[in-house]
């Protein structure tokens, strides 16, 4: 980010940042950056807080007034609580929904395939109802059956298909990861009664105690083994998250 | 939260030994009061369109984001996972504050929003990203921006 901020500016064109990694715009010295102590991912604080949002937009904007810099300032604020995503955080959501109980007779990857599905199965219902009730989805690229059909036809060696011909298979596994986690937290979080989970709450639950985070691991293992470079790339960094 | 000490491992560790680009110099562009100032978003978490195309790999480019998208136009294929997502999926706002700004610019606070904001991916090597910009930093003049506010992810 803070090299953007230089590229722009040597440019003509003035800029003020968030900055998230205190120690690398230490290092990197762009001209404004508003320092700010909020999770990954979450650069204006907290979701659903205007007000809260607003006075950090308008911090990052005020350092366009200093007449030098660089200028690196610290936000005041934690984010409000309730948004609090430390590891030290408590860990209480969970999901409504109790899965359905695992199919005898199968193979491993047969079972997860079948676990996926039922657990579908049992947060469609809310996805759709999610779907009636908002415009918005944050599902970018693979309805949540087609995330599904690529990432178990991958896992069973049944030839996948990306659906856009022109779109590497890494990417769209990637991309078919990222659609199945939306919908599982859109549905999961639409269900009466729920209040969203922190980041991490989901990541526990999802990583956890899903067959989905249990299916996209051994998609992940299998991509490590396939001779394909940007195959082995995604199953070694760009699915299941650190520490996970 | 994303102080360095309070992350768990293996991930402090990722983070704390990224490469930095390094500067000799800071550059600096004297700006209007902020009142006065036309203002674009430029964010680093690999956000486009709806149809648009997603962020398949480490180019440094990136994407255009009219300025009359509405939240359910905008949507994330930044290659990282190592990052919450749940808070754009809740509001896009967390990530890409176009309401914020658009109130400020209401309350006269700033002077416009532009026409046209943009974001590249974050993970791509910034020296990919230079000539990016340089390309952007036109179409910025373009819009009669004055200033970006740039947001990491």
């Amino acid at each position: 980010m803070g090299a953007l901020a230089h590229y722009l500016e040597a440019k003509g064109i003035a800029t003020t940042q968030i900055s998230l990694i205190r120690e690398h715009t230490e290092k990197i010295h762009p001209p404004r950056a508003l320092w700010v102590p909020f999770d990954l991912g979450r650069p204006l604080g907290v979701p659903d807080d205007p007000s809260f949002q607003k006075k950090v937009l308008i911090s990052a904007l005020e350092l366009l007034n200093a007449r030098s810099g660089p200028v690196l300032v610290d936000f005041s604020e934690e984010a409000p609580v309730g948004a609090d995503d430390s590891d030290t955080a408590q860990e209480a959501w969970s999901c409504p929904i109790s899965f359905s109980a695992p199919e005898q007779a199968e193979t491993d990857l047969e079972k997860q395939v079948s676990a996926l599905r039922r657990e579908m199965t049992e947060l469609m219902p809310w996805y759709d109802k999610r779907r009636k009730e908002q415009s918005r989805t944050a599902v970018a690229n693979f309805e949540p059956d087609a995330a599904a059909d690529l990432l178990c036809d991958y896992l069973l060696d049944q030839s996948p298909e990306p659906g856009d011909s022109e779109m590497p298979l890494a990417v769209a596994i990637r991309l078919a990861v990222q659609d199945l986690k939306t919908f599982y937290y859109e549905a999961a979080t639409h269900q009466p009664g729920t209040t969203p989970p922190t980041s991490r709450e989901f990541a526990r639950w999802f990583w956890t105690q899903t067959a989905a985070g249990h299916l996209i691991r051994s998609v992940s293992e299998k991509c490590k083994t396939e001779p394909d470079k940007s195959l082995q790339m995604t199953g070694k960094a760009f699915l299941v998250p650190m520490g996970w | 939260m994303a102080r360095l000490e309070n992350l768990a491992e293996p991930m402090r560790s990722h983070i704390a030994d990224l490469p930095c680009p390094q500067f000799d110099q800071t550059p600096w562009v004297n700006v209007p009061e902020l009142a006065n100032q036309r203002i674009a978003l430029i964010s680093t978490a690999g956000l486009h369109r709806r149809g648009d195309r997603p962020f398949g790999g480490m180019d440094g480019d990136f994407r255009v984001i009219d300025g009359t998208s509405r939240a359910e136009d905008l949507v994330m294929t930044h290659i990282s996972t190592n990052f919450d997502r749940t808070g754009f999926q809740q509001d896009w706002n967390v990530v890409f504050p176009i309401d914020r700004l658009r109130q400020l610019a209401d309350e006269n606070r700033i002077g416009s929003v532009a026409d046209f904001h943009y974001s590249f991916m974050g993970a791509a090597d910034p020296s990919k990203m230079e000539p990016s910009a340089e390309n952007l930093a036109g179409l910025l003049k373009g819009d009669n921006v004055d200033a970006a506010v740039l947001i990491p992810v």
